[in-house]
């Protein structure tokens, strides 16, 4: 009982990055249906400005955080400016392919300035445990991870819908048309989703490694990234709760199957795999999606 | 919308041509659809702009409102817009009801209403709202829904709504009456004529139920293959035979 | 259009067919060329840094050359992309790996199972094609590209695959006696000023043999795959599906089941995925799950886009572009002007990826359209007697089957995948 608590507890830390990662890949998939497949990329490359930022300039962390958080948002937002707003939204390779390019440009980058080999992440939250029971333990880390998730969720939600920017998100979301005839400028509000979604990524990653049992290294999000779509998926690729709900499900998954093999990784990411398979071949629109990303 | 303890005011028409077109061609790719298309709007006209399936009524409008490529002169109050890209129109004062209504269905009732005030940064705007659930009390009963779950004739209400919010000069509908029953419809086009009357708007409106349109308007255009073919007062097409025949399915 | 193209054929006539003879004469001179060249390793030596080439790493370019051929199907036909041919090439060298080591099958009998399993897997895979119009297959690949190296490292495999460790094959693609490799290699060495590149005027050793031979054959394996496809496109059900490929309406009007097509086609693009892999480990010997991760399926795509999506040349420049170009980025040691820490690292991925972006704004169709556009100046075919052609119709992403009377110096539009107007 105490050994399935900790698992428990351990799969919903794991699954509260991949819920943060899921919640930046729907921003920008709400608004353009389309799958930034380099949002991993952008994260991991967040979370490497966020380790410079603390350690080599000596910024408290959470400080670092919120600067890497911004810087992210704003490269971003240079980036959907540059290289995606040329294009005609409704087109969806030549948007796909520039994502893949990112995806290998960026990695190659990171590994290019900061090398491969992992390195130690600061701690983000207190270390030891909120509580015990018996063997069981719910480490701060876990707490930490959790709260991230309700203030980050707390805070979308006021962005969305307490602010003028928001309204105009969600109405580019779910009529491009008509939004543009009431003078929302689709552009520039399609740029604010994106450089949300980075900085949201951003501090997903952060929050992965800042356990003392990871380490930052540039392919953190290569296999990070199929976590989140397919947890993206299970809850709907349209649905900003329904991520939060799919990263928790999927990081309970990994973790509940991690017992049954001697090398974690493998297994976990074939269940993960499985669930995308089976949510897009029963239910595309996931838990909470809306049906219309179905086919008519 | 006028304040119930003033006298419903009918306010004098300048004359000035708030929409002026002249040899409008647009279309969607290689598919040119409008020949060279001239028509005006003067100030506080209902203009109505009818045609069977397919003349290029709706296209003429999206062209008007830079939704699609288009050539030719578009003036609005003497300023040459036929360059001006869709979101620049609403802040000219050009307000566009889409064909189907266009609301924004995962947004609730009062959001519609509040995005459609985007482009004013005064304090008025929740007033206005008010306003308009006075006008239609079924929004103020479903303000906190899905604009997505209501009916079609509610939906209509609310378009028309959502674009009067941004205080627009000039008011483009497109086709209101698809899909709507008639006793809907009948009741859309007296709305139409009393905000006419008690305010000045000017309209143009695409229609295909040529009757009730003609019932409303000064003036009217018929279309043909992306040609006008004919033009005049409202009550001249009405009574014109070879119309009614060709057009109006009278 | 300023100048006529200095040469006009008009299809059908003996100038045309002389023309083309003489394009298929040059290409199979290259051919042999490329198979005795370089045969050992050699290098090019270029500022300080030694560009590895030979025909092993050719012959690896013809294994990526096949699977970037079937990417090609699934484009041109079903207007996605598959995020996955990766798992399909995996496979195929697994399964041929598997049969050649442990049951002792000769490499040639291991290609139809090969392409049974893969074609029956990409059946399965893409039965619920379009589910979500244009994302399901992205997604459902991306998946399985991920979890091959989990899949041949779990337990249950592992004893088949030999896990983390690879599965070797011991195996010699042996030329028939009367292949004159020999004689033809020594006429080469002969040649005056370039002979050299040859090999040392003594005939083959029977490694080298093997490695010339090895190219021959999958060589003609490939262009019979190339020319396979070639066939299915200008087929009556291919045309028609290209025609009606967006337009469900259509479609069913014309009596074709899209998905049943579309359906198939990733079948069929998946079974070349699987003979690519077969090439692959036939050449390396090795069949290593660390070969076969996402990158790999990512790394098609590149070559896919860089040749020209949809394009039949382009599954070849595609398949070259990847075969050499993160290789020799890594071997570019130091080049003026450049810090050489930069230099280091993955600088092969950030070529890709950065020439991904450029080409996609600068020549959506990939190298093959510029080079089509150069070509275009030159040399003009016209079809026998006034067609319709239909009007800029230059959609890229219909699979065109390279002839020539097509549609003149185009390609410059974006493809499109799901909106063709």
């Amino acid at each position: 009982m105490e050994l399935f608590l900790n698992r428990v507890s351990d799969g919903l830390s794991n699954g509260a990055t991949y819920a943060l990662i899921a919640m930046a890949l729907v921003m920008i998939f709400k608004a353009t249906t389309l799958i930034n497949f380099a949002q991993g990329e952008f994260a991991m490359f967040g979370g490497f400005i966020v380790l410079v930022l603390a350690t080599e300039r000596g910024l408290p962390m959470w400080v670092a955080v919120v600067v890497g958080m911004l810087i992210s948002a704003v490269l971003a937002a240079g980036i959907e400016r540059t290289l995606i707003r040329p294009f005609d939204p409704a087109n969806h390779l030549p948007l796909v392919i520039i994502t893949l390019g990112l995806f290998l440009a960026i990695n190659a980058i990171a590994g290019i300035v900061w090398r491969f080999d992992p390195r130690a992440f600061p701690e983000l939250f207190p270390s030891g445990n909120a509580l015990t029971y018996g063997t069981a333990t719910l480490s701060w880390y876990t707490v930490g991870t959790l709260a991230t998730i309700a203030v980050v969720s707390g805070g979308l939600t006021l962005l969305l819908t307490k602010t003028k920017v928001g309204l105009a998100f969600r109405a580019v979301s779910s009529n491009l048309e008509s939004s543009e005839l009431v003078g929302i400028k689709v552009g520039p509000t399609l740029q604010f989703g994106w450089a949300i979604a980075a900085a949201v990524g951003t501090l997903g990653v952060c929050v992965f490694v800042a356990s003392p049992f990871r380490q930052l290294e540039p392919q953190v999000m290569v296999t990070g990234l199929i976590f989140a779509v397919s947890a993206a998926a299970l809850g709907g690729l349209d649905s900003l709760g329904g991520a939060i709900v799919g990263g928790l499900a999927i990081g309970l998954v990994q973790s509940i199957v991690v017992p049954y093999s001697p090398i974690p990784n493998e297994l976990s990411l074939l269940a993960a795999v499985v669930v995308l398979m089976l949510v897009l071949l029963f239910k595309p629109s996931g838990l909470f999606g809306t049906p219309q990303v179905e086919r008519v | 919308m006028s304040d119930s303890s003033a006298p419903a005011a009918n306010p004098t028409r300048s004359g000035e041509r708030v929409l002026d077109v002249k040899g409008l061609e647009g279309g969607y790719g290689q598919i040119q659809v409008l020949r060279g298309l001239d028509f005006h709007v003067s100030d506080g006209e209902i203009v109505v702009i009818l045609g069977a399936n397919g003349a290029g009524k709706t296209t003429t409008l999206r062209a008007v409102s830079g939704m699609i490529a288009r050539t030719g002169s578009v003036k609005l109050r003497g300023d040459e817009i036929s360059s001006a890209k869709a979101p620049d129109l609403v802040r000219r004062g050009v307000a566009h009801v889409p064909q189907g209504r266009g609301t924004l269905p995962e947004l609730s009732v009062e959001d519609n209403l509040r995005v459609g005030a985007y482009i004013r940064s005064d304090n008025e705007i929740d007033a206005d709202i008010e306003r308009w659930f006075d006008v239609y009390p079924v929004l103020r009963e479903r303000k906190n829904q899905r604009a997505g779950s209501l009916s079609g004739g509610e939906q209509q209400m609310l378009a028309v709504s959502r674009a009067l919010m941004s205080r627009p000069t000039l008011l483009l509908l497109d086709e209101p009456s698809l899909g709507l029953a008639p006793i809907i419809v009948a009741e859309l086009f007296e709305r139409f004529a009393e905000i006419n009357k008690e305010t000045g708007m000017t309209m143009l409106v695409v229609e295909q139920n040529a009757q009730l349109a003609l019932g409303v308007a000064d003036r009217g255009y018929v279309l043909e293959s992306g040609a006008i073919f004919a033009e005049g007062p409202a009550d001249e097409l009405i009574n014109d035979d070879a119309i009614r025949k060709a057009y109006l399915g009278v | 259009m300023a100048s006529t193209p200095r040469f006009q054929y008009t299809l059908g006539t003996p100038a045309y067919r002389t023309y083309k003879w003489l394009g298929f004469g040059l290409l199979a001179l290259l051919l042999i060329i490329v198979a005795f060249a370089y045969n050992d390793t050699g290098s090019i030596a270029l500022l300080d840094n030694d560009y590895k080439i030979s025909v092993t790493r050719v012959t690896k370019a013809i294994a990526f050359m096949v699977a970037i051929l079937g990417l090609q199907v699934v484009a041109g036909f079903t207007g996605q992309l598959s995020l996955g041919q990766g798992f399909f090439f995996g496979t195929g060298a697994y399964i041929s790996a598997i049969l050649i080591a442990d049951y002792n099958w000769s490499w040639y009998l291991t290609l139809p199972v090969v392409i049974t399993v893969c074609f029956l897997l990409g059946l399965v895979f893409g039965i619920p094609a379009l589910r979500i119009k244009g994302l399901y297959l992205a997604l459902v690949t991306l998946g399985l590209a991920a979890v091959f190296p989990s899949l041949i490292k779990l337990d249950s495999f592992a004893k088949y695959t030999g896990g983390a460790a690879g599965k070797q094959i011991d195996y010699e693609f042996v030329q028939p006696s009367w292949v004159p490799l020999d004689a033809v290699a020594d006429a080469f060495h002969k040649i005056p000023l370039i002979g050299s590149y040859f090999g040392d005027g003594e005939g083959l050793s029977s490694k080298e043999e093997h490695r010339v031979w090895t190219f021959i054959v999958m060589t003609i394996i490939a262009l019979a795959c190339f020319k396979m496809v070639s066939n299915l496109v200008k087929s009556r059900p291919g045309r028609a599906i290209r025609a009606v490929r967006d337009n469900e309406t259509s479609a069913a009007v014309n009596g074709i089941s899209l998905s049943y097509y579309k359906t198939m086609s990733f079948g069929v693009a998946s079974a070349l995925g699987g003979v690519g892999g077969s090439i692959y480990v036939a050449e390396l010997g090795i069949a290593s799950e660390g070969d076969f991760t996402q990158l790999l399926s990512i790394l098609f795509i590149v070559g896919m886009v860089v040749g020209g999506v949809g394009t039949l040349s382009g599954a070849v420049i595609g398949g070259l572009v990847i075969a050499f170009v993160p290789d020799w980025a890594s071997s570019t040691q130091s080049l003026p002007g450049i810090p050489e820490r930069w230099l280091q690292g993955p600088t092969g991925g950030l070529i890709l990826g950065i020439l991904l972006i450029v080409l996609t704004f600068v020549l959506p169709g990939g190298i093959i359209s510029g080079v089509r556009q150069i070509k275009a100046k030159f040399v003009r075919v016209t079809p026998p007697r006034p067609a319709l052609v239909a009007v800029g119709s230059a959609s890229t992403s219909t699979l065109s089957d390279d002839s020539e009377a097509d549609s003149g110096p185009s390609d410059a539009e974006s493809p499109t995948i799901a909106d063709d107007s």
